[in-house]
């Protein structure tokens, strides 16, 4: 039993940093108001860029996720060109990319030979007398250097939106970009810093969920990641930490799957590999039951800004 | 403030900064943005068909980047698809199931539901016509309506949750009706891994249906799909543009606070708007089953989801515009069959192509909204 547990703890990290950081990413430019539905995109391209990355250049996983997170932000950048400057539709524009790196992805990675070739991907750290320690040794302290980097871009991240100016100005144009024109921000400049430096980070997290999970890339790796990602950052209502425990709870859902089989319990193999997209509708049920009297969605999310509109 | 501020420093810079950027708007001019209230429609139709040939031209790029040579694209994109008989017959039966997901897509998106779960809803239009193919429902001579009924019923039902959470809850209707498509997916693989394994030769998918279960020729080997396809579509038309629901659907799209004001059933409209929609949807799945496989397999929605989306937003909505646009995507199904036999270009290659050319579309939506002017 406790061998069970450990195990299954141990593995937590590795499927919840994915979740955590592809959050995060959505957080920071939906914050600026822009609704993002790209993220499921944005991971298929950072796990096939981070594989790729890996197989062309040889070993180094750490310059493999560079590669991922400036892919991402590159693609993004089409993204924000399509929202900030065209002003279309943030729906059709974040289908369209997601539509788009799913085509681009298994298009590029088929042409180029990259699937189901492994690389040797990000190892487990060990700290020399800690990931020793008995039980908490394998769950804590002796996971990858993402998992390890995650909290401090957590902190960062939230007291940069919460406390600097730069996140401040962030959620002033999220709010209302009328009002934060006024101030003298420049909203197209922000929302395109917001959209590229998130798309990094989802980026970061389609890597690390190639490079450091699987080690080992295929078609549409994702599978539907990157929508519960969306639905984390409702479920968080855009605050940073709650959608670290949203994420660390879908962590310990997926990675128990595997392991139920495993330990030799009779369970239909398909019904448990739907329980994640289950488990998210129900967290959505749970979360609109319980709603505040307040919403904490941004003001201005979804909305196009457009100066000589000014209402 | 002598201790603060200097007479020279304070003037020299102060100067400087006003005079900078007055000189540089003098000299090139501002771009002021402006909106069009009401583009007029050929402005509409100029915009749209320069897009797509900007999306055509950019797609014939990422096909010879990945190694077709460049005369080759002409003669497989339009001449071996439309004029060989074989392929043109191909594509008239391709055509039929967009053409269904293509309509589901628009009535749901004419009510402000962004539904995209079609794939789900496909998958389970298929699974109930096979229910009633592998359970031997009725006699054979009714098999084939009582399959078609079931279809509908299907994608209906698997409409009814994401409706339902939606209406009464509020919860997004993008994630939830996409999560179900995963689920779907998985009891799909289920059922063809499962209980309805073909027992002849293990394959995963369903016994083939027998010979009345199928949609049956009814003109040039073209099967019963297509027209079944286009009386939907125009049967869309007539409900959209000549019916009180399709009058209330145009409230509700507008401004549903207002429409909801001034009396229009909001819930029954949307409700009824986006179960028509999933009911087309699961048409769609019994078509590809009956009209094309002849049995139920794993792969019966790859793909029509995400076409059934785009097909509808190329075709602003229009049900008869999207018989058109399916007709089109038809033809790249086709030719991407044979990119694959002759030039090794995965399917990947449609979803690319499909989603470059509704990003230059949705990008000219800024030139038929906004006036951009250069003001000196």
């Amino acid at each position: 039993m406790l061998n069970f547990l450990v195990s299954w703890l141990a593995d937590v990290p590795d499927s919840a940093a994915a979740y955590a950081l592809a959050a995060l990413g959505l957080i920071i430019s939906e914050r600026a108001g822009v609704l993002n539905l790209t993220a499921e995109g944005l991971m298929l391209v950072g796990a096939m860029s981070g594989i790729g990355a890996a197989l062309t250049f040889g070993g180094q996983p750490e310059l493999a996720l560079l590669v991922a997170m400036v892919a991402a932000a590159v693609i993004s950048l089409l993204f924000a060109m399509m929202v900030v400057v065209l002003r279309v539709n943030q729906v059709i524009s974040g289908l369209a990319i997601v539509f788009f790196c799913q085509g681009l992805t298994n298009l590029v990675g088929n042409l180029a030979g990259w699937q189901n070739k492994p690389v040797v991907g990000l190892l487990h750290v060990h700290i020399p007398w800690l990931s020793d320690l008995p039980v908490v040794g394998r769950i804590l302290f002796s996971q990858n250097l993402v998992i390890y980097l995650t909290i401090p871009i957590f902190i960062l991240v939230s007291y940069a939106l919460r406390n600097s100016m730069a996140g401040l100005r962030l959620r002033a144009v999220g709010e209302n970009p009328e009002a934060a024109d006024a101030a003298g921000i420049s909203v197209a400049t922000t929302r395109f810093l917001a959209i590229a430096g998130g798309s990094a980070l989802i980026g970061l997290a389609g890597g690390l969920l190639a490079v450091g999970g699987v080690k080992v890339w295929v078609a549409d790796i994702t599978g539907g990641r990157g929508w519960i990602a969306v639905a984390l950052v409702i479920f968080a209502r855009w605050q940073p930490w709650r959608a670290l425990a949203g994420a660390l709870l879908f962590g310990c859902i997926e990675s128990l799957i595997p392991r139920i089989a495993a330990a030799g319990i009779q369970a239909p193999q398909y019904f448990m590999l739907m329980l994640p997209y289950i488990i998210t509708l129900a967290v959505m049920v749970w979360s609109s039951l319980s709603k505040r009297a307040t919403s904490e969605e941004p003001g201005a999310l979804g909305r196009a800004f457009v100066r000589e509109e000014r209402r | 403030m002598p201790e603060l501020r200097t007479p020279e420093s304070a003037t020299v810079p102060l100067e400087a900064t006003l005079a900078a950027p007055r000189q540089r708007r003098f000299k090139l001019g501002r771009l002021v943005l402006s909106i069009r209230e009401h583009p007029s429609t050929w402005r509409q139709a100029a915009a749209i068909g320069i897009a797509v040939l900007v999306g055509l031209a950019l797609s014939c790029i990422t096909l010879m980047l990945a190694g077709v040579p460049a005369d080759e694209i002409a003669d497989e994109f339009i001449v071996q698809t439309f004029f060989d008989p074989d392929n043109f017959r191909a594509v008239l039966a391709q055509a039929a199931p967009l053409v269904l997901v293509g309509v589901g897509a628009a009535l749901a998106f004419r009510v402000n539901f962004w539904n995209l779960g079609l794939g789900g809803q496909m998958i389970f239009g298929a699974t109930f016509a096979t229910a009633v193919s592998f359970y031997h429902i009725g006699p054979e001579a009714t098999r084939l309506p009582l399959m078609l009924l079931a279809a509908c019923l299907g994608g209906m039902m698997w409409m009814l949750i994401p409706a339902l959470l939606n209406i009464r809850l509020q919860i997004n209707e993008i994630i939830s009706t996409l999560l179900m498509n995963y689920i779907a997916q998985y009891f799909l693989l289920y059922l063809v891994y499962g209980p309805w394994i073909d027992t002849k030769d293990n394959f995963p998918h369903s016994p083939p249906y027998l010979a009345a279960e199928r949609l049956p020729d009814v003109l040039l080997g073209i099967n019963g799909a297509l027209p079944l396809a286009a009386l939907v579509g125009i049967a869309a038309w007539w409900l959209v543009s000549r019916t009180r629901l399709g009058i209330y659907m145009r409230f509700v799209q507008a401004n549903p606070r207002m429409a909801f004001a001034t009396g229009v059933p909001l819930v029954a409209t949307t409700l009824t708007a986006i179960l028509i929609s999933a009911l087309c949807a699961g048409l769609a799945g019994f078509v590809v089953a009956a009209g094309q496989e002849g049995r139920l397999t794993q792969s019966v929605s790859n793909g029509y989801g995400v076409s059934g989306v785009l097909i509808a937003f190329m075709a602003r909505n229009n049900p008869v515009a999207a018989l058109l646009v399916a007709f089109l995507v038809a033809a790249l199904f086709v030719t991407s069959q044979s990119l694959q036999v002759f030039h090794q270009i995965p399917f990947a290659m449609v979803q690319l192509i499909q989603a470059i050319i509704v990003i230059c579309v949705a990008a000219s939506e800024f030139a038929i909204r906004h006036r951009l002017r250069l003001i000196r």
